[in-house]
């Protein structure tokens, strides 16, 4: 386009974008509203479900929709909290959610640390078995699992519920990735300051990657908790449930009772969301990390 | 170079192979007890590795390595009571100054009494006393130049190792560091090898160079000799900046120190010789420093070469002038108030002491 | 040298130790064991007898199976497609938004994804309650006015739990999707701008190329990741009745091993799903690999 062509133009061509400016914003605005839209009705049941636990039972069951409790009452939660077991299965689920992230983070720590760092026989096998084991469906396994267990004499018991948990080939991938990355004249300087291989990983390759590590361990934490099938499966006794099992419970033992239901059911939800709300960073680099994606 | 010191690094005829890849070859070397010795060399010539294998972090293909008089080829790294600076500087990010500092000692089981002690000494040494709570991060370059030295310094070692130490500061930064080195040399008398690429920290640093050249020894003296009597064109071409004047000259008599060549453009010089070859070369390489070069007129009996001022370049104290001769383009450098510009025609001269010949094998006749 | 090969060699058998004796006791053998186990016709706990292949032969001919297969593929269908595009729109728009309405649109997409799967499963059990739920005043007018209860209308089914796993885990996908648009720098469309790009230009031009290979990567996760589809269909069938209709592949392993003893059975079961999956996921690892060389 020329200059003199532009000149001419000027007048027309401007008013044609400042129109087109103006479609384009409507076009905007259009999708930041319908995305803002979609924030609203995506909390919504989320919000309805909680909003629900602070009613007492005869106004749950009124007609209408009623965004804030008439009447706001913690009796849903002081019935849950002396009526069912929820205490000791927080309990359980604290104990087995810890013991698996322990094990596992340090596990996969030294794993990761040797098949990275170190040359050894069968460092090329364990690595091709890691990465093979990624791809196998744990679900599928449960049969076996239970079989095991039950060889054990583990059934019923947290340490059942624990040890299945304990696969998680991911983790030591991205450990061995981490640590893949580390220049390699921290290696050497602490070499030459007379570390070994243990003094190495503790003292600098795992204190130079903690973030990794809280990361990796949130989400462990986090999945633990969460967990439903192996925990259903593994434990039959009341005493032994996690809480993310155990919530389904209230429901057998006392008939529909929507507040206590809902009540239990946030109590279940709670660890886990002030867990995410406290470190929303580190758990969006541990999913975009255990998905290939560098954070 | 005191003359009755015992070696106290040797190296006797070491390899290092990277599978078909040869970095170092047969290489011999002996480094004097409280010397500081140089390694120079281009890069990728195998200073680093070089170094490394004295530190014990590369194994040696082949060879043996001495450290007073033991033999410690297969030795750990931490056992060799040498340190390191890596170029890097290596510092550990999530430990504070002392902890940095502390850290071999920590490893060694020392009290935390003799920790402190020992880190309070390297600190009040280096003027670290401030930063010692610090992270590396919250550093300057030079003050992280520093730790990492005084992390080389708490272990008392025998030997340090530098690899390229000041490669990460800026310019004026370098002369300082530069100065602090030599300075912390002169305090120790500890021995100190010390790796680099430029020639005016090995040249004003070390009592001893040694010239890598592709895995071999090009050349092993103080930094005079390698100035004066380079043993062959690589170093000739090495030391020296700007860089020597390299041309092809034909050999017409050869006496007992001196030998007699043919110029490009058909004047004869007279050339300064270490020793009379042992058999006669018809075209050899005459080198020249652009420092021994000096400007007479086209005319001048003395004059070895003429030739057209093509660029000048006036640096203030001096002027660097690229004249196009028959012998190709040569560098001349002259005082700050040369008199001389583009496009003048002026002739060379040289004296017979300050040219060198050249072999075809490129040895130093 | 010797020495410290040897301290090495020491120091990898320490730290891979816990490693190994896990994997073996809690992978290989288990796997090795229900390649085994699904030749016989052995109960879930005990010694049984070698029947060759009858019990693939169950799988195939009898029809809890197919149909069980059936609905899991169905229900990744309805699933992980859907909650794939989704996802990218929903990323295409909070990727407009800038500072904290962005972080709180963000969250508000994201946090049903690290709930448990049973308070999801509560809490749209409230909302779609024959008698209070609060969508009944949606479904009730499109049904004829009548009230609906959903989870218990066969054709709807897996449809809707297709919904809540959508509301349940699409955070993931949005998140994958954030990270693949912010490697995209404003200047490329900064400069398409002042090339005149119309936006479905620049969508089309620019970000869909950019985004393709990570749609693909969500898509294959979504595809493996719902396969294994077991606790919401459970959930919702929770009661016992008609449970063939809606049977999904894991459903059908717990029903065989678990509730009718039939180990075997069960782990022929399991080899099927667990081939299934690992052809699914050598194709995800070609595709992360290609993806990487670029
Ligand atoms: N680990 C290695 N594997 C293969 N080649 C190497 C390795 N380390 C160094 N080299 C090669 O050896 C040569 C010397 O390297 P180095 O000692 O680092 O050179 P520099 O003199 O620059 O310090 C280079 O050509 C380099 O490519
Ligand atoms: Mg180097």
């Amino acid at each position: 386009m020329t200059g003199a062509v532009a000149v001419a133009d000027a007048p027309l061509s401007a008013a044609s974008r400042l129109m087109r400016l103006r479609r384009i914003d409507l076009i905007g605005a259009l999708v930041t509203l319908a995305t803002l839209l979609g924030a609203v009705v995506w909390a919504f049941p989320l919000y309805w479900g909680l909003v629900t636990t602070f009613k007492p039972e005869t106004e749950i069951v009124q007609p209408g929709v009623q965004l804030w409790p008439r009447d706001f009452t913690f009796e849903n939660y002081a019935n849950v909290l002396t009526q069912t077991k929820i205490g000791l299965w927080y309990l359980n689920s604290l104990i087995t959610s810890g013991a698996v992230t322990i094990i596992v983070v340090a596990m996969a720590a030294s794993a990761g640390y040797a098949i990275s760092q170190l040359q050894f026989p069968g460092r090329r096998f364990f690595w091709a078995m890691i990465l093979a084991s990624f791809m196998v469906p744990i679900p599928a396994l449960i049969v076996n699992h239970f079989v095991l267990m039950s060889q054990f004499g583990w059934v019923n018991t947290l340490q059942g519920v624990v040890a299945p948990q304990l696969i998680a080939p991911v983790t030591v991938i991205i450990y061995k990735q981490f640590f893949d990355q580390m220049p390699k004249d921290f290696r050497e300087a602490a070499k030459m300051d007379g570390a070994n291989e243990f003094q190495l990983l503790f003292r600098i390759y795992l204190p130079m990657n903690w973030g990794v590590t809280t990361a990796l361990a949130i989400i462990t934490f986090i999945a633990a908790w969460n967990l439903f099938l192996w925990p259903f499966l593994a434990v039959s006794s009341e005493e032994k449930l996690n809480v993310a099992v155990g919530i389904t419970q209230v429901h057998d033992a006392f008939g529909v009772q929507y507040g206590r239901d809902l009540a239990v059911a946030m109590l279940a939800a709670l660890p886990v969301a002030v867990v995410y709300l406290l470190f929303q960073r580190r758990v969006t680099q541990a999913i975009m990390l255990s998905a290939g994606i560098k954070g | 170079m005191s003359p009755h010191a015992a070696p106290h690094v040797e190296l006797r005829r070491v390899t290092k192979r990277y599978g078909a890849f040869t970095a170092i070859s047969d290489l011999s070397l002996t480094v004097d007890k409280g010397s500081f010795t140089a390694l120079l060399g281009p890069s990728g010539c195998g200073k680093s590795t070089l170094l490394r294998m004295i530190a014990g972090l590369e194994p040696i293909t082949a060879g043996q390595c001495f450290i007073n008089g033991a033999e410690v080829t297969d030795v750990d790294p931490a056992k060799r009571r040498i340190a390191m600076v890596f170029q890097s500087y290596a510092l550990y990010p999530h430990m504070t100054v002392r902890q940095n500092i502390a850290f071999s000692l920590s490893i060694a089981g020392a009290s935390r009494k003799e920790q402190d002690a020992r880190t309070q000494e390297v600190a009040r040494i280096l003027q670290l006393e401030d930063y010692l709570d610090r992270r590396p991060a919250e550093l300057s370059g030079g003050q992280r130049q520093r730790v990492a030295i005084g992390r080389a310094l708490v272990r008392k070692p025998e030997v340090f190792l530098f690899d390229e130490p000041l490669s990460n500061l800026d310019a004026k930064l370098r002369v300082q560091m530069r100065l602090e080195l030599a300075k912390l040399h002169a305090a120790l008398h500890s021995t100190m090898i010390y790796v680099t690429h430029d020639q005016t920290e090995a040249m004003t640093l070390a009592d001893k160079i040694v010239v890598l050249d592709r895995g071999r020894v090009a050349q092993i003296g103080s930094p005079l000799e390698l100035y004066n009597r380079p043993a062959n064109k690589f170093v000739a071409a090495f030391i020296g900046s700007p860089s020597m004047n390299f041309f092809r000259v034909g050999l017409t008599a050869v006496e007992e120190k001196t030998a007699s060549v043919a110029l490009p453009g058909g004047r004869t010089a007279r050339v300064g010789l270490g020793a009379p070859p042992a058999f006669a070369e018809a075209t050899v390489d005459l080198g020249v420093r652009p420092e021994h070069l000096s400007l007479v007129d086209t005319h001048d009996a003395e004059a070895a070469l003429s030739g057209r001022i093509g660029i000048v370049e006036n640096l203030g104290n001096l002027t660097l002038l690229y004249v196009d001769t028959p012998a190709g383009q040569l560098i001349v450098e002259g005082p700050g108030d040369v008199g001389s510009k583009k496009g003048d025609l002026v002739g060379l001269k040289f004296s017979a002491a300050n040219a060198r010949l050249f072999g075809a094998d490129g040895a130093t006749l | 040298m010797l020495k410290s090969k040897r301290a090495e060699y020491f120091a990898a058998a320490v730290l891979m130790a816990p490693f190994v004796v896990i994997y073996a006791v809690l992978f290989v053998y288990p796997t090795i064991k229900m390649v085994e186990l699904s030749f016989t016709n052995a109960p879930l706990i005990g010694p049984g007898r070698w029947v060759g292949i009858d019990n693939y032969w169950r799988l195939a001919t009898e029809r809890l199976f197919p149909t069980a297969l059936w609905n899991t593929i169905y229900f990744v269908i309805l699933s992980a497609l859907p909650s794939t595009l989704l996802a990218l729109f929903v990323a295409l728009g909070v990727n407009r938004l800038k500072g904290w309405t962005q972080s709180v649109v963000l969250a508000a997409f994201f946090l049903p994804y690290i709930l448990p799967v049973s308070v999801v499963f509560r809490i749209w059990d409230w909302m779609f309650d024959h008698d209070f739920g609060i969508a009944q005043y949606l479904i009730a007018p499109l049904n004829g006015g009548q009230r609906l209860s959903v989870f218990r209308t066969v054709p709807l089914f897996m449809p809707m739990v297709a919904l809540v796993t959508i509301w349940w885990l699409m955070g993931f996908n949005v998140l994958l999707f954030i990270a693949g648009l912010r490697n995209i720098s404003t200047e490329i469309y900064e400069a398409a701008r002042l090339d005149g790009a119309t936006r479905w230009a620049q969508f089309k031009r620019i970000t869909w190329p950019l985004i393709w290979p990570v749609t693909v990567l969500v898509l294959t996760i979504q595809l493996i990741l719902q396969f294994k589809i077991f606790d919401q269909v459970y959930l919702f069938t929770q009661g016992g009745y008609r449970v063939d209709t809606t049977m999904v592949m894991v459903q059908y392993i717990y029903r065989q091993a678990f509730q009718l003893n039939k180990g075997g059975l069960a782990a022929s079961a399991s080899v099927v799903l667990f081939v299934l999956i690992a052809v699914m996921s050598v194709l995800q690892y070609q595709l992360l690999r290609v993806r990487a060389q670029r």
